[in-house]
């Protein structure tokens, strides 16, 4: 409300509210493209196109065409290839990492990729202090001795650090261009950066893709980069448009309004049957959880560890699948997506109705009691989350459990679980890289994480397993290789064990294209390379 | 839509012709037909359902067939079956509004019509304000002010609603008020309360009762439209808005959103038959007569 | 009469500030913490972070003390900046409000067109089955939940037969004409562009309708009305007495004399649409002010609610005006106006 003073924009809403314009223009000169643009179908979650703020799934997909980050992930969704540093090196407690970069690596404006813009741009992510700041939590310093090595040191042995730097917000971005225009990597970047806006309608990066233009509600658009000094891509221009329904998105398919659409449902794509359109579903790293809070002031009954394993034991895990997304998806026994480090041979979930009623017996609850669950009402990778907590409804009645069901916006939800808490919430969430810490530091009960401090750890007495799962985190950290998944395999029993954050289903992902689009592929750390894309 | 419309359509001893043609009959016999035909279902719908409205009821998302004429949901539950307690909710919601509204907008209408000046400035300014925001927007707002939930939606739609009325009501008592014998009354000394009791509001009810009848059609209509965005009922309500939310979203299984978006359209359009029949019967020069 | 006009007019301005007011203080006792759409989630918990947003974004001052800061920022022309876009809410809405009036206008056109087709079938067929239908025609169009309808339409007309183009204003791939007014339409006719032309029209046929259709009914059942209404009035009888032809006399006396009214309730649906589209811009993908309004509300994005709600409030109050002088010209009876 007390924003910079635009006196021209009124005016020119009153000059647009007049019907009739005795103006004249000119034709611009139509699109020469020989190649016809991309389209590819979204319901847009931009929160900032700027690396260091914006946190969402079209994020990672816009950065990641517009930013080149040092390193990548390969096809195999696992291992890291190079991409602005031809080669790296680790010291073997994982404290400092060596860099170095392509000699012949541009940005968009011609300029050399040089290491002072690395040391800028990770600076800069980790003192913004915006949602995805987090991923630089441990770095402490980094050095430059020439113009194309970086050295940069954590504060404590990380050995994700790696696979960090494939994340999309990690792309490098052009120092001088940023700083011309209100960007800076100081102490007090929080308050002191002020390119967000800018960042909305230009792009500072030396990917295959510039940012053409974005209208919030409507249209991205990406214009290839002419001087890329990588691999040029494929096709000239794409665009991708805001379609908010799964329904809509399958109708632009099939009118060709569309080339692409990676946010249609199972069900929805089950009823397809247009030879004109691909449709591929593959297993993906996203899943959708439920989360009881013992620390949440709306409780009626003190969620102790037996009732929450009584309502872990209750839920109809296979029918769940069945029924959010029509068999098109697969367990996950935690909160770490299934094939990351340490996921391999832990126990799946399953329904025990008998165990469940027992245990509820021993808590004298066998009569029944009422959970309030609040959640936001989205669909989320296909699964309509309204859907899925009446599922979660049936299932607990049958435990004499009621749940009563409220539907809320994103904002109020987050207000809430931050706030009081929620008795019993229901959410999504999908990786920003490959590696397992990113959900320890999330879902785990180690004092200061996000859902400790939401299901009241520090508040209720007895509340997980945070002490042990912070001692294997350390150990995880400052090893490598088969220590290290066996560490993660470790904390995962632990977070099972929990019984705090249930995992409902990880929903497969469905990528629909018309015929003829190439390299359409979905990827832990950037969902899906526009930079791949072609026509046949 | 038709608030405004009907708060217009209406003005004050605007002189609308006497017509009562003879197919006006069907459609009103029509529209009380199928009101009663819900009201009877509303009330026995528990008795004789071959389901549950909101356990599981056979395999899911079936189409149509004998076992469940209008098909299955994403959580194997009965369209038909819920599409049928729908009106549960629905309709006394709607009355409930309407009532409220009424009743309050009215009481205002009433009261600034008749003593004008200062008071009628307020209330007139405020119904002036209130009608100024887009019903839906207005609704929204407040129903996501006071967190979802159908009471709750109900409460925003009695806001939105209530200017309306006294608009009509103030617009009816003026045009009333200057006919000869209230003014009689007036002059001679009658109290003026009594004589808005006894003289003008007996005279008013025709166009409100109009619009109150063909406004239960858009308050259903209204309701489920903030259903639809999330912020009516809670699930698992069988109320026809969040069906077709349910629906909206695997919408090539066609079923789900028809059977409850056929309820609200046939609820609907009985009351819009209803309310234009009661309108030519009760032709506003027939009744100053 | 004049008097009254007058005093309506003088009264403009509070009832703007009334708008205001209202559109503020809605926005203040909705749930949620704006917070919430500014800075992360993760960074909720950290208080420098927290303190320097509501600095940034005014949020730490008293009620009053905003309430004042933003009518005095309106007045020079300045609502805001949005949470979500970034951008001052009045170019956000300066970008999206052309959208929406080309919309709403073609929907009036066709709504008011079809209506007046109607309502004088209607009349001249009085009741007949013509009649009849037409009526069924026009209560249909308002009982029907156009959230449905907009889904349907487009399966059937887009997907199905494909004789129409989808969601959108423009096929997607298709670059918008350069600025001039906004309208699609105009724009592309301006530079020369006709192919653009015909694909915008395309794009509005479908949504359109669907908004059209509302405003079908209503328009039909008042030309006829007016229509009947005069057509029993003595000149027209002496009209048609001399020998007029019927169809001749409908048109010239009757429709004449429905003119007004229909003008009048086409410039308060017009206003009326303009934020009334709100679910059919949704489903049609539409990037007008009512799915901005849609996604504001969602996020908690005050400024935008709040200039949506004050655009929104201000077309009313223009046509309600409009509506006054209007029935002020044509019967003078109306002394009072319609409140």
């Amino acid at each position: 409300m007390t924003s910079p003073i635009r006196r021209t924009a009124l005016a020119r809403l009153l000059l647009a509210t007049a019907l009739a314009a005795s103006v004249g223009g000119f034709a611009g000169p139509a699109a020469a493209a020989e190649d016809t643009p991309i389209v590819v179908a979204r319901n847009m979650d931009v929160n900032s196109l700027d690396p260091a703020r914006g946190f969402c799934d079209t994020c990672q997909i816009y950065l990641t065409a517009v930013y080149d980050t040092l390193l990548t992930l390969g096809d195999d969704n696992k291992t890291l290839v190079p991409k602005l540093a031809t080669s790296w090196e680790a010291n073997d407690d994982q404290t400092a990492f060596t860099f170095h970069i392509a000699p012949n690596a541009t940005f968009a404006d011609g300029s050399p990729v040089t290491s002072e813009d690395v040391a800028w741009t990770l600076q800069r992510l980790k003192n913004i202090k915006g949602d995805p700041s987090f991923l630089m939590d441990s770095l402490a310093s980094i050095e430059t001795p020439d113009d194309k090595t970086v050295v940069i040191h954590t504060s404590e042995p990380n050995s994700e650090f790696l696979g960090i730097l494939a994340a999309s917000y990690t792309g490098i971005i052009n120092k001088k261009l940023a700083e011309a225009n209100g960007a800076t990597a100081g102490e007090d970047a929080a308050t002191a950066d002020q390119a967000d806006t800018w960042f909305f309608a230009n792009s500072a990066g030396g990917g295959a893709y510039e940012l053409d233009s974005y209208r919030t509600g409507d249209e991205l658009r990406l214009k290839a980069n002419p001087n890329y000094w990588d691999k040029k891509p494929a096709i000239s221009e794409v665009i991708i448009k805001q379609v908010e329904d799964a329904v809509t998105q399958a109708q632009m398919l099939q009118t060709g309004d569309a080339d692409i659409a990676m946010q249609i449902d199972p069900d929805t794509a089950a009823t397809i049957s247009d030879p004109e359109i691909v449709v591929d579903t593959v297993p993906s790293f996203n899943f959708l959880y439920i989360a009881v809070s013992p620390g949440a002031k709306g409780n009626s009954v003190p969620l102790t560890k037996p009732v929450r394993e009584a309502i872990a034991d209750a839920i109809d895990y296979e029918g769940m699948i069945d029924f959010t997304v029509g068999g098109k998806g697969k367990l996950q026994p935690v909160a770490i997506p299934n094939g990351f480090p340490g996921t391999d041979d832990l126990p799946m979930p399953k329904q025990d109705l008998d165990k469940a009623k027992s245990l509820l017996a021993e808590a004298g609850l066998s009569d029944g009691f009422t959970i309030e669950a609040h959640y936001p009402a989205v669909n989320a990778y296909g699964v309509d989350i309204s859907l899925m907590m009446q599922k979660v409804q049936q299932d607990l009645s049958r435990v004499n459990i009621s749940l009563n069901l409220t539907p809320t916006t994103f904002a109020v939800w987050r207000e809430e679980v931050g706030g009081d808490g929620i008795p019993m919430t229901a959410v999504y969430y999908a990786p920003d890289y490959f590696g397992s810490a990113q959900y320890v530091q999330y879902f785990s009960m180690i004092p200061g994480q996000p859902w400790a401090k939401r299901a009241g750890v520090g508040k209720v007495e007895d509340l997980g397993n945070g002490e042990k799962e912070a001692e294997l985190l350390k150990k995880a950290m400052a090893s490598s290789g088969d220590a290290m998944v066996g560490a993660y395999h470790d904390i995962a029993l632990q977070m099972i064990d929990d019984k705090v954050i249930i995992p409902l289903v990880s929903p497969d992902l469905v990528l629909a294209s018309r015929k003829g689009i190439e390299g359409v592929r979905y990827s832990a750390c950037c969902n899906l390379a526009l930079g791949q894309l072609s026509r046949d | 839509m038709s608030r405004q419309e009907l708060a217009l359509a209406l003005p004050p001893g605007r002189p609308a012709r006497r017509w009562r043609a003879r197919w006006m009959s069907v459609p009103v016999l029509c529209g009380l037909a199928v009101v009663a035909a819900w009201l009877i279902v509303g009330l026995t719908v528990h008795l004789w359902a071959p389901y549950d409205p909101v356990m599981l009821a056979g395999r899911r998302l079936q189409p149509p067939s004998a076992a469940h004429w209008l098909g299955t949901d994403a959580l194997g539950r009965d369209v038909l079956v819920r599409t049928l307690y729908g009106v549960r909710y629905s309709l006394p919601i709607a009355a409930a509004v309407l009532a409220v509204a009424v009743a309050i907008g009215c009481a205002l209408g009433a009261v600034a019509g008749f003593f004008g000046t200062l008071v009628d400035g307020i209330i007139m300014r405020l119904a002036d304000i209130t009608l100024s925001f887009p019903p839906m927007l207005l609704a929204m707002a407040i129903a996501a002010s006071l967190g979802p939930g159908l009471v709750n939606a109900g409460l925003a739609m009695v806001i939105v609603w209530w200017p309306i009325y006294a608009r009509l009501m103030r617009a009816q008592v003026l045009s009333i008020r200057a006919l000869d014998h209230v003014e009689a009354a007036v002059a001679g000394g009658a109290k003026p309360g009594r004589v808005l009791i006894k003289h003008i509001v007996p005279l008013c009810w025709s166009p409100i009762l109009v619009n109150a009848t063909i406004d239960v059609g858009q308050v259903v209509l209204l309701i489920a439209g903030l259903s639809f965005i999330g912020l009516g009922a809670k699930p698992p309500t069988p109320e026809w808005g969040q069906m077709i939310a349910e629906g909206a979203s695997s919408f090539y299984h066609w079923w789900i959103a028809t059977g409850p978006g056929v309820a609200i359209f046939s609820l609907s359009l009985a009351f819009s038959f209803i309310g234009d029949g009661i309108r030519d019967l009760l032709d506003p020069r027939t009744m100053q007569e | 009469m004049t008097r009254t006009l007058i005093r309506r007019i003088l009264m403009m301005p509070f009832l703007v500030l009334g708008i205001v007011t209202v559109a503020f203080m809605l926005s203040q006792i909705t749930r949620g913490d704006p917070l919430a759409a500014l800075i992360g989630e993760r960074q909720m918990g950290n208080p420098t972070i927290v303190a320097a947003a509501k600095a940034k974004w005014g949020l730490d001052r008293s009620l009053p003390e905003r309430y004042a800061i933003y009518l005095g920022n309106l007045v020079q022309g300045d609502m805001g900046t949005s949470f979500r876009t970034r951008q001052p809410v009045a170019s956000d809405l300066s970008r999206r409000l052309p959208a929406t009036l080309e919309l709403v206008v073609a929907a009036v056109l066709i709504g008011g067109v079809t209506g007046v087709f109607l309502g004088v079938l209607a009349a001249k067929y009085r009741d007949t089955i013509v009649d009849t239908v037409v009526r069924l025609l026009a209560l249909t169009g308002s009982s029907v939940p156009m959230f449905w309808l907009g889904l349907l339409v487009l399966f059937i007309f887009s997907v199905r037969l494909g004789i129409l183009p989808g969601p959108g204003r423009l096929d997607t791939r298709t670059a918008a004409p350069e600025f001039v007014t906004g309208f699609f339409t105009i724009d592309s006719l301006l530079a020369g562009q006709f192919a653009k032309f015909r694909e915008a029209l395309a794009h509005l046929v479908l949504p359109a309708s669907v908004l059209g259709w509302t405003v079908t009914g209503i328009v039909a059942r008042l030309v006829r009305a007016s229509m009947i209404d005069v057509m029993s009035q003595d000149f027209v009888l002496a009209a048609r007495a001399k020998g007029a032809g019927a169809w001749r006399v409908l048109l010239n006396h009757g429709l004449r004399n429905a003119l007004i009214p229909t003008l009048t309730i086409l410039g308060f649906t017009f206003a009326y649409l303009i934020t009334g589209a709100v679910l059919t811009e949704t489903i049609f993908s539409w990037p007008g002010i009512g799915s901005y309004a849609v996604d504001a509300a969602r996020s908690l994005d005050y400024p935008a609610i709040i200039g949506v709600t004050i655009v929104g409030g201000f077309a009313f109050l223009i046509a309600n005006l409009l509506t006054d002088i209007a029935y002020a010209i044509v019967d003078p009876r109306v002394r009072t106006g319609g409140a």
